[in-house]
């Protein structure tokens, strides 16, 4: 009979990918590049709201994007017309992208010349969230056509995000949406969170956001 | 499926630790999955043999504690399962109270040779 022992390892399954993520955000901050997180469910209009964000920030900023995706390259050919750098990374069946992965993206991008780079995370509000990417703000959509009780069924995704961007508020008179629930269920998880009400489509809010995480970019880069 | 991902990132952990600790084999993973971590032991365990194919740990096998959802009441101070009592305090009907446990997940141990 071998003999055997028990080891205790007594550890967070994320705590490999949490070390990960913070060796990237140290990196990020050395080269004076601002990654942003942006999550949400499939459908909210991630990239219809980068292409007017990119068409706002372009001219003040070296703007890269990573598009995460299961598969499948539309949206990497939707933003590679606006004239942005972008990169496609496929996870290949994974619900999510972790601190590694990220950093792999970043590479493949060549973006330490840039200054803000956005990471279109995979369309989903469970996983993404609880996986460091090494970002150094993170951001989601909620569309209006998904419904006001989203905060009360994915808690854990508003809680960590720095800010919640409301999309197609061009909508509201169609749907049951009560913007200002929202807004509160959102604060009892995370009493500093943003909110922001955008509508990507008319172009409505949009010039706050980008006022918003053009902030951010200069902080970083010079904080 | 959002537990694939997870129980790779568990498979990865486990390698390093038995590199580290030069185990020549690990014969058990011991997990602790809390009632509200949004994890699901069954789902754990279907797509583990996934997760480890073709790994050094293709053969090691897995075990899941799984860990009550508990809180305390803050107006009388009584321990009750939060999904067994709706979440709330079964003897005063108080929804004010402080998790103990359930939202963990962890790996506990090996056992190795």
């Amino acid at each position: 009979m071998e003999k055997f022992k028990v080891l205790e390892i007594k550890e967070s399954i994320f705590d490999n990918n949490d070390k990960r993520a913070e060796l990237l955000r140290a990196e990020l901050k050395q080269d004076k590049l601002f990654l942003l997180n942006l999550m949400s469910s499939p459908g909210s209009g991630k990239t219809t709201t980068l292409v007017s964000t990119i068409n706002h920030l372009k001219d003040d900023l070296n703007i890269g994007i990573m598009e995460a995706d299961i598969d499948s390259d539309v949206d990497a050919h939707t933003i590679a017309n606006t004239g942005t750098k972008v990169i496609q990374l496929h996870t290949g069946g994974m619900c999510h992208l972790d601190a590694e992965m990220t950093k792999q993206g970043l590479n493949g991008l060549d973006a330490k010349s840039l200054d803000l780079v956005v990471l279109e995370n995979v369309g989903n509000l469970v996983c993404p969230a609880e996986f460091d990417t090494g970002a150094v703000k993170n951001a989601m959509i909620l569309s209006v056509p998904e419904g006001d009780d989203k905060p009360l069924k994915y808690p854990l995704m508003f809680s960590i995000v720095d800010v919640l961007l409301i999309n197609k508020i061009d909508t509201i008179g169609v749907f049951d949406f009560d913007i200002a629930a929202v807004e509160a269920r959102a604060k009892k998880l995370n009493p500093n969170i943003q909110v922001i009400p955008i509508s990507a489509r008319t172009g409505e809010g949009i010039e706050q956001w980008a006022d918003w995480l053009h902030t951010q970019v200069h902080a970083w880069q010079n904080h | 499926m959002h537990e694939l991902g997870v129980v790779i990132e568990v498979v990865k952990t486990v390698s390093e630790f038995a590199k580290t600790h030069q185990l020549q084999k690990v014969d058990t993973i011991v997990l602790q999955i809390g009632q509200l971590s949004s994890m699901i032991p069954k789902y754990i365990e279907d797509c583990y043999p996934a997760a480890v194919d073709g790994t050094p740990l293709e053969h090691t096998k897995l075990a899941i504690e799984v860990i009550p959802a508990e809180a305390i009441c803050k107006q009388c101070h009584q321990i009750f399962n939060i999904l067994q009592h709706q979440s709330k305090c079964p003897d005063c009907q108080c929804e004010d109270w402080g998790m103990l446990s359930g939202k963990e997940f962890l790996i506990k141990e090996v056992i190795a040779y």
